[in-house]
């Protein structure tokens, strides 16, 4: 591991951690019950009991925010979990093949799926089988295997004209292995990075699609569902849309701010590869 | 034509050239030798206002009669390409590759106030001058297209576009292949007005030029003219050099200079060869000045 | 270069086909008869396979597909099995009014990020720079509808000078029909313009390190005309590509930010297909939207080919 510790890394470490602190408390305990409709305690303000206010149907922010993280991290790494599980084997692939028809194919696959953006994969699959936080999980996860594909690529092409590689393949090694001995360990920083680039770009999805309904269904908090419910009183509470917004935007930029701090700290040559989501 | 006087190049705390003076009279052919490290590429960015950031540059230097250091970039742009100009050592990278290559040698003209079609029509003829074949077709391409060789005579081009009093080439054949090195050492020497030629190759100096000056460690250690330099160095780092670069009889040791060049910011204090000369002693360590007319070295203990 | 435009025209048409096959398939997972669905609970069978022997619904499903698609490319896009209302029309009302919404976002992402991606890159060293970077980093993290939602805040609830919501067509209204657009605008833009400065700061940092910088500085030129001349047009290349990938986040993009505004865009109308049930009229939105995105891709592949006179091959 080369490079220092950066304000990058630190601050985007600092947020992500609060999330994960948050969706870890939560599972033990909350304020209060996040699905608890309570009447008698609608819109109430921040006070007393309830440290943020509740919303119009007197469910406590603060706790609907926090098993809301639980959500957002689980969409996140499953989402992220599956592209690069299916991404990374297609990129290394195409990157390491001889056969130049095999990596024109696969990119062209890759591509193909790229013009699903994960919003629409994950309406198709929500009119389908229903939309939920599974159909969200897998839409966002498939959407993002060719930011892998791609990166996985880009590195392993690197890779592959190094000396080592060149010696050991002169040496007879199969390709399996120089993937495993070679191409793996090293583009195992790039790919560290686009994780925490693409986890970011998940939640925005899964932000996005339950505001639209496609996502988590009720009563399972969401931030993006608390937006989205808060947008017809914006006139009159504001404040229901400040928490979730909140939330949502340190998240992304906790990931955001921790992928860019692990690319100066693993290696600041990678600037280049793979900057998109 | 240019007088060095006292120029030092420093970079925050390190000091990177000291105290260099030098002057390069009109029509003459200078040469600057150095290894990697001793501060002659430095000292001729250093004459054209072309530092990196985070360097700067003290001291005096005049070109005639105008200032060359301490002066703001809009009067410096104006002399530069005009009345100095420079060719640098990696011809791969220094020309735009979106830009066909007469338009970026008829760009040094229309800088300097000439109109484009005059421009243009002057920058085939220069194309030509740098012995370029078919220069009217090759000024529509575009640097891709070109050789390493090909792309270093459109970089001289372009220097001689304004026809400069003084020409500063930086290791201008050094990345080139040897046959066309000759090639472009020729051209040089035919189409130079004055020249500082910087180079770490004793064997290009001794070709092109007619005076030289010797740096290490930031400092100029010897200076003269090249015969005298080279046939009876006195300072004791030309004398290594040159009997480094010397083909030895089959059987003998490649004799070289013990120890390594230093980094920057770690030679020693007085003189900044003594923790590799074999003549050192304690009188080394105040630092030596350039002594003597003509010939002239920095060194108490001079070879004879 | 021909060569290459041909073989990529050919990648761009089979690349449609298959998606085409996608979302068929996709579709045709759709539980339930569309017939049955239409007809409802009480129908008779013979009713329902009248109505299916007239969607033609009944047929295997490769002849439903060539049907579909063949429509397509003739721009018949077939009639809903929901509504009875002939679907092309309905997308090309919208369509003019989502590529309207894209397009000027990505104008505002331009005009933010092109003089504030260089900015940050000239001063990448003083505070200034990074202060442009950190707030760009800031602005990442704001999702469009987000942003959307603060706008409205700020300009309609508050400031009341502009509408929340709601969309008034050109030729009724040219005002309001700005009013209307131009909070979305900002929503898509400002987001997208963030994303987009970084990648125009990386950009020209890279051009600045270029030697041919140098080379224009030697000739005369004072550092910021070497930048502008030379500079600015070397780093449009790299950024051209990245503009094609924002142009399909932005299409994304103008799907939410259409909810939040209530703008009768194809989003809107993808949406209400969706809930409506309407397999149909899902399959067409999506297939423009896909579209669209190919195309972009293959037109953006194309300019930065004509734009990098290297990658044009042999003179």
């Amino acid at each position: 591991m080369r490079g220092r510790l950066n304000a990058g890394l630190v601050a985007g470490g600092v947020l992500v951690g609060l999330v994960v602190l948050a969706a870890l408390v939560s599972f033990v305990w909350t304020p209060h019950d996040p699905t608890l409709v309570d009447a008698a305690r609608k819109l109430r303000e921040p006070g007393g009991g309830y440290l943020l206010g509740a919303d119009k149907f007197g469910r406590d922010t603060l706790s609907q925010l926090m098993v809301g993280a639980r959500t957002t991290l689980y969409v996140g790494i499953v989402a992220v979990g599956i592209a690069a599980l299916l991404g990374t084997p297609l990129g290394v692939l195409a990157g390491m093949t001889r056969q130049g028809w095999l990596a024109e194919l696969v990119m062209r696959v890759n591509d193909l799926v790229f013009a699903f953006p994960a919003l629409l994969l994950a309406v198709m699959l929500g009119a389908v089988y229903g939309a939920g936080t599974l159909t969200a999980m897998i839409a966002i996860g498939v959407a993002t295997v060719p930011a892998f594909a791609r990166v996985a690529r880009a590195a392993t092409l690197q890779v592959m004209v190094t000396d080592y590689v060149l010696a050991a393949r002169a040496a007879g090694r199969r390709g399996g292995a120089i993937a495993l001995r070679h191409v793996l360990p090293n583009i195992g920083s790039v790919l560290i990075v686009q994780a925490s680039v693409s986890f970011a770009i998940a939640i925005l999805a899964e932000a996005a699609l339950s505001f639209l309904g496609f996502g988590t269904r009720p009563p399972t908090p969401s931030w993006g569902r608390m937006l989205q419910e808060s947008q017809e009183l914006l006139f009159s509470t504001p404040r229901l849309a400040l928490w979730p917004g909140l939330a949502i935007a340190l998240a992304v930029l906790g990931f955001n701010l921790l992928g860019d701090g692990l690319r100066d700290f693993l290696d600041p040559k990678l600037r280049r590869i793979g900057a998109e989501g | 034509m240019l007088k060095v006087d006292g120029l030092s190049v420093r970079a925050g705390s390190v000091e990177l050239v000291r105290e260099v003076s030098f002057a390069v009279g009109p029509g003459e052919r200078v040469g600057l030798i150095g290894e990697s490290g001793s501060g002659k590429s430095l000292t001729a960015l250093s004459l054209m206002g072309l530092l990196p950031e985070g360097v700067t540059a003290a001291g005096r230097a005049t070109l005639g009669d105008r200032d060359l250091v301490g002066v703001p970039e809009g009067r410096l742009k104006r002399l530069r390409g005009r009345e100095l100009s420079m060719v640098f050592q990696e011809p791969m990278t220094a020309l735009n590759p979106l830009m066909r290559v007469g338009t970026q040698v008829a760009e040094a003209m229309t800088l300097h106030g000439r109109g484009r079609r005059e421009a243009r029509a002057r920058a085939v003829e220069l194309l030509e001058r740098v012995r370029l074949p078919e220069p009217r077709q090759l000024a529509r391409a575009f640097p891709h297209q070109l050789s390493g060789g090909q792309r270093q005579r459109v970089m001289l081009a372009i220097a001689l576009a304004n026809e400069p009093g003084l020409l500063i080439c930086d290791e201008p054949t050094t990345a080139l292949d040897v046959t066309v090195q000759k090639q472009m050492l020729g051209l040089i020497a035919e189409v130079a007005p004055a020249l500082l030629f910087i180079t770490h190759d004793l064997a290009v100096v001794a070709s092109v030029c007619e005076r030289v000056l010797v740096m290490y460690g930031g400092r100029i250690v010897e200076s003269g003219a090249v015969r005298e330099v080279f046939t009876r160095p006195r300072h004791r780092y030309t004398e290594g050099l040159l009997a480094a670069s010397r083909l030895t009889p089959r059987g003998t040791r490649l004799p070289t200079i013990r120890g390594g060049v230093p980094a920057a910011g770690h030679f020693p204090d007085g003189c900044v060869f003594r923790n590799r000369c074999p003549h050192a002693d304690d009188r080394c360590e105040s630092a030596p000045e350039l002594t003597g007319d003509g010939h002239a070295h920095a060194c108490w203990h001079p070879a004879d | 270069m021909t060569l290459y435009l041909v073989k990529r025209l050919a990648v761009l048409v089979a690349s449609t086909a298959v998606a085409g096959v996608v979302v068929f398939a996709f579709m045709a997972l759709l539980p339930g008869d569309p017939a049955e669905i239409a007809l409802g609970v009480n129908a008779t069978p013979e009713a329902v396979a009248r109505l299916r022997e007239q969607f033609g619904t009944d047929r295997p499903p490769l002849a439903q597909f060539l049907d579909w698609f063949g429509g397509l490319a003739r721009g018949d896009f077939g009639t809903s099995y929901v509504t009875s209302a002939p679907i092309g029309p309905q997308i090309s009302d919208r369509l003019g009014v989502t590529a309207v919404l894209v397009l000027g976002g990505m104008v505002v992402a331009l005009l933010v990020a092109v003089p504030l991606g260089t900015f940050a890159a000239v001063h990448h060293r003083d505070p200034l720079g990074a202060a442009v970077s950190a707030v760009s980093q800031a602005g990442i993290a704001v999702p469009a509808f987000l942003a959307g939602i603060l706008l409205v805040f700020v300009f309609a609830v508050r400031a009341q000078v502009l509408p929340s919501g709601g969309y008034v067509p050109l030729a009724d209204d040219p005002g309001e029909w700005l009013r209307s657009l131009l909070l979305p605008w900002l929503s898509l833009g400002l987001v997208q313009g963030a994303v987009l400065t970084r990648y125009v700061r990386s950009a020209v940092l890279d051009v600045m390190r270029e030697d041919y910088l140098r080379t224009a500085r030697a000739k005369g030129r004072g550092s910021t005309g070497a930048l502008w001349r030379h500079g600015l047009r070397n780093a449009a290349v790299p950024v051209v590509t990245v503009l094609g990938l924002q142009l399909a986040t932005l299409l994304v993009g103008a799907v939410v930010v259409e909810r939040v505004f209530v703008i009768p865009g194809l989003g809107d109308l993808l949406l209400n297909g969706v809930a409506g049930r309407d397999l149909l009229l899902v399959q067409g939105v999506v297939m423009v939207l896909v579209t669209a995105v190919l195309l972009i891709n293959f037109l953006v592949d194309v300019a930065y080919h004509l734009l990098d006179p290297r990658l044009r091959g042999p003179r």
